[in-house]
């Protein structure tokens, strides 16, 4: 009676399959960016439940937690930030990639074609797998610091030297990191008619009343009440 | 079991029986989690003075269904120029992000029933537990934010973009206070974690002081700091800025309401129950404790009672403390927690370097 049913890796496979390639299409044809990464999160998880399925459990925790968890969180704050607008639909431009693309989506099925036709064959990967410890937490442990060692620490230099790079672009606008002829914004001194400095640079109160008296003589606020108002602070 | 796998086959038997587990552990979390709310209500009743709800029923012990449905019966209200997807799925997300962790804890040893054979008390067992757990949490995320942007107005997007960048900034140190028991362990299965603070010496042998086993380090920098950070991760007093009630309304759902405002409520306190027990597993040996070799059954008690001290501290902090800046979470959160997890992490290692060798 219940021989009609698919095995639970089967189903699993086909369930988050199709999830991925749902959320996959509904990213491309998504014209709100915020949709888009919605969808694209989709993907990331579903593609890590499908890496569970493969006995490749510590692959699929590390997707979830870097992909989904931290690179989209910052793609869906600048979206939301940047208040994006929903995509308008405009007419095709370079309209001689179009041959180009089909052309490589036609390697691109013939491909898969090729492979699942050698995939009839071979053993499944669930198969061969599961006797072995690859994909084990202690196992890529293991291998990342003894025999990939120096890929691993070069990595880690390149992924230091972009968040050193992304603090110096993100403070240019303000105190200067090295102080270096042409880097620092000099605020000339506010001279009187005679030549003696009536504002030093950096005496925000003084220029504040400055900017007072002028509006007042401008016209543009109403002098104080007391002739003393203009002491006040 | 040995009767139905015969019948649908082992893996289905064996799928069937997790489904009904995980359904009977989000109802007995969910339930746990309605008398938090009212333990939550009277013991600030009690810090603040005054009796708090005792009307309903003896004691107020049915208040947690009223308020269910009051929940259900007020009007449901739609921003008119929200997002109307992403407005619906957020409370979703959230509620679910809250849910998944709870089916790796493990709250009791091997116990033996009739029919079922030996089993160990915890509904699913592996591998990477703890990396699951982390990473459910930093999905959590997108609930609140989400929330924040779709409802079209500014104090709830304020507050999802406040309790965004609290939670991402806090995972670091939340994470890093962790690496610590792992070092010590050498697994990331929570229940082979308990497994390992048990045997001889008893009490002594929970992770957060057990000194005196071979191969251990006290813990007692990375509880504090684990602690700490999960306060911020569940956006509670005093690092409740997302919903500080005196500039942002009620910060991210601002405009949520009915059945969907109480699927964020709901989620805040199974966080608060969650994280409770990750402390309790990691850190206060989870179910071990007197008379669990001789009576396993009492394990669910000793569990229960740690995960129930952790809720008291919550509630007992949100009674006493005023709240933060957010500038000083901020600046408490990037430059003093995460460096202490962090010299924790290496103090772990160099001990546990000497101690082996």
């Amino acid at each position: 009676m219940f021989n009609l049913l698919p095995s639970v890796p089967q189903l699993l496979f086909v369930l988050f399959g199709a999830m991925a390639l749902g959320c996959a299409v509904a990213m491309v044809a998504q014209r709100n960016p915020l949709y888009s990464a919605i969808s694209l999160v989709g993907v990331f998880v579903s593609l890590a439940c499908l890496y569970l399925t493969l006995q490749a459990p510590f692959i699929a925790a590390i997707q979830v937690i870097v992909y989904a968890g931290t690179i989209m969180v910052l793609v869906v704050f600048v979206i939301m930030l940047l208040n994006v607008e929903e995509e308008v639909r405009r007419p095709l431009r370079l309209t001689y990639l179009i041959p180009v693309g089909v052309l490589l989506a036609a390697v691109l099925v013939g491909e898969a074609a090729f492979m699942l036709s050698l995939g009839s064959s071979a053993p499944t990967p669930a198969q061969t797998t599961s006797g072995s410890d690859v994909g084990l937490t202690a196992s890529i442990g293991t291998g990342m610091f003894t025999k990939y060692l120096l890929p691993f620490e070069v990595t880690s230099v390149l992924i230091l030297m972009a968040l050193v790079g992304a603090i110096t672009l993100a403070r240019q606008g303000r105190t200067p990191l090295f102080a270096a002829p042409g880097n620092v914004d000099e605020e000339p001194a506010v001279l009187t008619a005679g030549g003696d400095v009536a504002i030093k640079p950096g005496d925000t109160a003084a220029t504040g009343r400055a900017y007072a008296r002028e509006q007042i003589r401008s016209g543009d606020a109403a002098a104080p009440s007391t002739s003393a108002g203009e002491e006040e602070r | 079991m040995d009767w139905l796998s015969n019948q649908i086959g082992a893996d289905w038997a064996r799928a069937l029986a997790q489904f009904v587990g995980i359904n009977v552990g989000f109802v007995v979390v969910l339930m746990i989690v309605a008398y938090t709310v009212l333990a939550e209500r009277r013991v600030l009743g009690f810090i603040q003075g005054r009796l708090g709800p005792n009307r309903v029923g003896p004691g107020g012990m049915f208040q947690p269904f009223a308020d269910l449905l009051k929940f259900i019966f007020k009007e449901e209200i739609t921003p008119s120029a929200s997002t109307r997807f992403v407005y619906f799925l957020a409370p979703i997300i959230a509620i679910t992000a809250a849910l998944m962790p709870i089916i790796v804890y493990p709250f009791g040893p091997e116990v033996w029933l009739p029919f079922l054979g030996t089993f160990p008390l915890v509904i699913a067992r592996f591998d990477i537990a703890l990396l699951y757990v982390l990473g459910i949490t930093s999905v959590g995320v997108y609930g609140v934010a989400l929330a924040g942007w779709s409802s079209n107005s500014k104090y709830s997007l304020m507050g999802g973009l406040r309790a965004a960048s609290q939670m991402i900034s806090y995972e670091l140190s939340l994470g890093l206070s962790l690496v610590g028991v792992v070092l010590m362990s050498g697994t990331l299965n929570l229940y082979d974690i308990v497994v390992q603070q048990g045997g001889g010496g008893g009490v002594l042998n929970w992770n957060i002081w057990s000194f005196w086993k071979a191969g251990t380090c006290p813990q007692i920098i990375g509880f504090i700091t684990y602690l700490i950070s999960a306060i911020a991760e569940t956006n509670r007093v005093p690092f409740d800025l997302p919903e500080a009630e005196t500039e942002l309304v009620a910060g991210f759902h601002t405009e949520y309401s009915a059945l969907k405002f109480a699927l964020f409520f709901m989620a805040e306190y199974v966080n608060m129950f969650t994280v409770s027990m990750l402390a309790t597993t990691l850190f206060l040996g989870g179910w071990q404790g007197p008379f669990v070799d001789v009576f396993p059954w009492i394990g669910i008690v000793w569990f229960l009672l740690k995960v129930v001290f952790f809720l008291f501290l919550y509630i007992w902090l949100r009674g006493t403390l005023p709240r933060f800046r957010f500038d000083q979470l901020m600046n408490f959160g990037w430059k003093f927690l995460l460096p202490v997890a962090i010299i924790n992490v290496i103090l772990t290692a160099t001990v546990l370097y000497f101690r082996w060798s």
